[in-house]
């Protein structure tokens, strides 16, 4: 076997030193959640959860994830291609608002539906008061089951798929639908035989974002009380002080979160789904008059309503009801900024190192991006973890700057890539030869990183921070498992009052959450309406 | 015997511009006939109301007896039977070559629509690729499948948007010969848009010049480029040089030009003549190949000749010239 070139030409350059060391950081985690794992013995709860518990989590998440991935397609991808190919009432309008759920985290939604839904939620009394039923008398949808959680987690998520397909269908398939026309095919046929097998791969790495999203989430599946495996990790370490056991729940979530990116890669196969195009035509749509426009239109406002709208309307409604009664929230929005913030400083940092070595390839800068991505895949609980371990592997008690900083850490552990991604857009958008250029009037490395990259880069710098600091700021396990005694974050107090069934006062710091959520959805729908070379009205 | 495709004073706008109008054009079965015009001339458009892409506003588009398109009327796309070739060959990439060249032949069962992509793969030099997937193949053998896979229904007619452009030069020539004898042989209506005039006549057998949404003029390749209507169809059909008639040296011209005209005359018209008695000086002397391109200086007028590369003269010579009539175009001059 040969080395690849890349490994026998290897020269360690000024950029590798930075790039290495944020890899490090971002890796470190993980890795010592995994080899905890694997190594140490389980301890006495092990024995416990393996033999009462395990079976019941692994159920909980592989049953989550697949009734989440079937909701998810089967309402994202007929969204993405409406908006994309017709043009019904309200169209354009619609084409960002389907976005906006991406701004609540599924646990936000599961205290909204909770409430919305449950015995004494607006629904049931309205059905007892219509009918003089009691409550045995009728069924209704529980939502504390592990569809009540799939349906919450698709109704927070699904956009990632609808963002991906809606890309697909908008920038791979036009000519090929019209070539397509051409040859005779129906309308039918040309969506299930050319638009959604092109698209099949943007359209899985869409699910497999939001399967490992849902795999992360704890909040919704605590508050549902369904058992999986994220919950386990967290209950695991608070519950039965036991790292150990924890670290072992914690493999179990890698190797699932793991075979999920695999089938993603798979499905890409070899068939090829980029098209060769170098010329953009605009996405002519048709136009859906009379009942199917409406129908359409129809079909868009209940897909907002019921993910977005509905749930936000009921939040407000409580906190409008509970007036005069909340508890102040101010200490947790101060905490919230702090926290939220030295993890987005944290983050940024390497999220800028990241974007300006990747720019110079290399084998370094590739290490860094790869466990900058691998660190997204992992869900918060299995890093808060790894940070925890590597605390007390260093004798180091979890207290007041020690918690933040290992909370920073597993935020930056987690988040760095969504931070990098922007910048490394707006890098992208510059040409090549502006480095080659730089190296040619005897630019080191490290200097054309500096002096020429980095300005580039900045001019994504806004989104990269604005992003980072939200998604540290809507984390929940990570923060309930490090924070500093005593230091309730936004989120880690709606947990609490939901957990205590106290939903009135768990809608504040929910309905601020998504409120901070918007801004970066808002930017993000912005760029795309900016940047889509084949969809111009 | 194939149907004609015909347009008749066809109108298409946008808003309130038209980008198409007033367009009557045929096509005859058997022949290509080239589309030519600069971006924004309205090409695609056209291309894309005879498929059915798009309605037309005013007009009508027949194929023989049967009526595609009038306003508010639109045989869809799919109803037509007319294959599109792209630039970017718009295969389906998640299709191999055949299963590219079988999608249009759904109607004919399976196997028959196997045997026929298989042929028509062979018959475009694509025989051993059949398995593979468009991004496994070449620009040259995308480009092949596409246009079997536009051939292989045996539509009414075929209409090509820029086919070649996407080519590497080396490669487009052969590609555009095997494609355009394919073609030629289904003796269908063909329209080929291009924005290259060498194309144009190379490929075709009838041109039509676009511009701004107007049909300029149309007709035989070779009547189209011997008889310009205009300076400007001159000019969109190859290099010319143009000359006002108060500037032309006396004698150059041998006929008379009338004041208010100007002269346009071809690289290859302008001839080397010792024995002519109006001389010009050689300020450049390029070679473009088997020819060599001489930038000349006729008493203060610029002159590009085109002469074979074995007798030109250098850079600095002074020579005689004479215009060939039959490449000189004499046009009432533009503002007059």
């Amino acid at each position: 076997m040969s080395i690849p070139a890349s490994i026998r030409g290897f020269r360690f350059r000024s950029v590798d030193g930075p790039a290495f060391l944020a890899g490090l950081i971002i890796a470190v985690p993980v890795v010592v959640t995994l080899v905890a794992g694997l190594m140490n013995g389980g301890g006495h709860a092990w024995t416990h959860i393996r033999d009462t518990l395990l079976a019941g989590y692994t159920v909980g998440t592989v049953g989550t994830l697949a009734l989440t991935a079937i909701m998810t397609l089967a309402i994202a991808v007929p969204a993405a291609w409406l908006v994309t190919m017709y043009r019904f009432p309200g169209r354009g309008l619609f084409e960002w608002l389907l976005i906006l759920p991406l701004a609540a985290p599924g646990y936000v939604l599961a205290y909204a539906y909770g409430d919305l839904m449950g015995l004494m939620g607006p629904f049931q009394v309205a059905i007892r008061e219509a009918t003089g039923w009691t409550a045995r008398d009728y069924w209704f949808p529980d939502m504390r089951s592990l569809p009540g959680l799939a349906f919450v987690l698709t109704c927070a998520l699904y956009p990632y798929v609808y963002l991906t397909a809606r890309a697909a269908f908008v920038s791979q398939s036009v000519c090929a639908l019209e070539a397509a026309r051409s040859l005779g095919a129906s309308s039918a046929r040309r969506f299930w035989q050319v638009a959604l097998p092109a698209a099949r791969p943007a359209i899985a790495a869409g699910l497999a974002l939001t399967l490992m999203e849902a795999a992360a989430d704890y909040g919704a599946a605590e508050f549902l009380g369904v058992p999986t495996l994220t919950f386990g990790i967290v209950r695991a370490w608070q519950s039965f002080g036991e790292p150990a056991a924890a670290a072992r729940l914690a493999l179990v979530l890698v190797v699932i979160v793991i075979a999920l990116i695999l089938t993603e890669r798979h499905t890409r196969g070899r068939a090829g789904s980029q098209q060769s195009s170098t010329r953009w035509r605009t996405v002519s749509r048709a136009q859906l008059s009379g009942w199917s426009g409406l129908g359409a239109t129809a079909a868009c406002a209940l897909l907002f309503l019921v993910t977005f709208a509905l749930p936000m309307s009921r939040l407000v409604w409580l906190v409008m009801e509970s007036r005069g009664q909340i508890a102040p929230i101010g200490q947790a929005l101060v905490n919230t900024l702090i926290l939220a913030g030295s993890g987005a400083a944290l983050a940024f940092v390497l999220a800028l190192v990241i974007a300006l070595t990747a720019r110079q390839s290399g084998l370094i800068a590739g290490f860094a991006r790869l466990m900058a991505s691998t660190g997204y895949a992992i869900p918060g609980a299995v890093l808060a973890l790894g940070a925890l371990l590597v605390m007390g592997y260093l004798g180091i008690t979890l207290t007041g700057a020690w918690a933040i900083v290992a909370l920073a850490w597993v935020y930056a552990s987690r988040f760095t890539t969504s931070g990098a991604e922007p910048m490394v857009a707006a890098l992208g958008r510059a040409p090549a030869s502006m480095g080659y250029a730089a190296e040619s009037l005897g630019a080191s490395p490290l200097r054309r990183a500096v002096s020429v990259d980095l300005p580039v880069a900045l001019s994504g710098a806004m989104a990269g921070a604005l992003i980072l600091f939200v998604e540290s700021l809507k984390e929940l396990p990570a923060t309930l498992m490090l924070r500093p005694f005593n230091w309730d974050t936004l989120s880690v107090r709606a947990n609490a009052y939901a957990t205590d069934e106290r939903l009135a006062a768990a809608a504040l710091p929910s309905l601020l959450i998504t409120l901070a959520g918007l801004l970066p959805v808002i930017l993000l729908s912005w760029r795309l309406g900016h940047s889509r070379p084949g969809d111009t009205e | 015997m194939s149907d004609h495709l015909t347009a008749t004073n066809v109108t298409r706008r946008y808003g309130t511009t038209a980008v198409v109008e007033g367009v009557s054009l045929t096509l005859e079965p058997g022949n290509i006939t080239a589309l030519l015009g600069g971006s924004g001339a309205g090409k695609s458009t056209l291309l894309r109301l005879f498929a059915g892409l798009e309605p037309l506003d005013e007009g009508e588009i027949r194929l023989g007896e049967q009526r595609l398109s009038a306003p508010g009327r639109t045989v869809p796309a799919e109803k037509r039977r007319i294959g599109l070739i792209f630039q970017d060959f718009a295969l389906f990439p998640h299709l191999t070559a055949a299963q590219n060249v079988a999608f249009g032949l759904k109607s004919r069962g399976k196997e028959a629509a196997r045997a026929i992509a298989a042929e028509w793969l062979e018959r475009l030099g694509l025989t051993g690729r059949a398995d593979a997937f468009p991004h496994e193949l070449s620009g040259g053998e995308q480009q092949r499948v596409a246009i079997a896979r536009a051939l292989a229904p045996e539509p009414a007619a075929i209409l090509m948007d820029e086919p070649f452009s996407g080519l590497d030069p080396a490669l487009r020539g052969s590609v555009r010969d095997t494609a355009l004898a394919a073609i030629r042989d289904a003796g269908i209506p063909a329209l080929l848009v291009t924005h290259d005039p060498t194309e144009a006549l190379e490929s075709a057998d009838f041109i039509a010049i676009l511009h701004g949404g107007h049909l300029l003029q149309q007709g035989e390749a070779t009547d189209v480029y011997l008889h310009p209507e205009s300076a400007a169809i001159a000019a969109a059909l190859g290099p010319v040089s143009r000359l006002r008639a108060q500037d032309l040296p006396p004698g150059l011209a041998g006929q008379d030009v009338p004041a208010g005209t100007e002269l346009v005359v071809r690289p290859e018209g302008v001839v080397l003549d010792d024995s002519s008695p109006v001389r010009a000086r050689v300020t450049a002397s390029q070679l473009t190949g088997p020819l060599c391109r001489l930038l000349l200086d006729c008493q203060g007028q610029p002159l590009t000749a085109l002469v074979p590369r074995m007798n030109a003269p250098a850079q600095g010579a002074e020579i005689g010239i004479r215009l060939d009539p039959a490449l000189t175009f004499i046009f009432q001059s533009a503002g007059s």
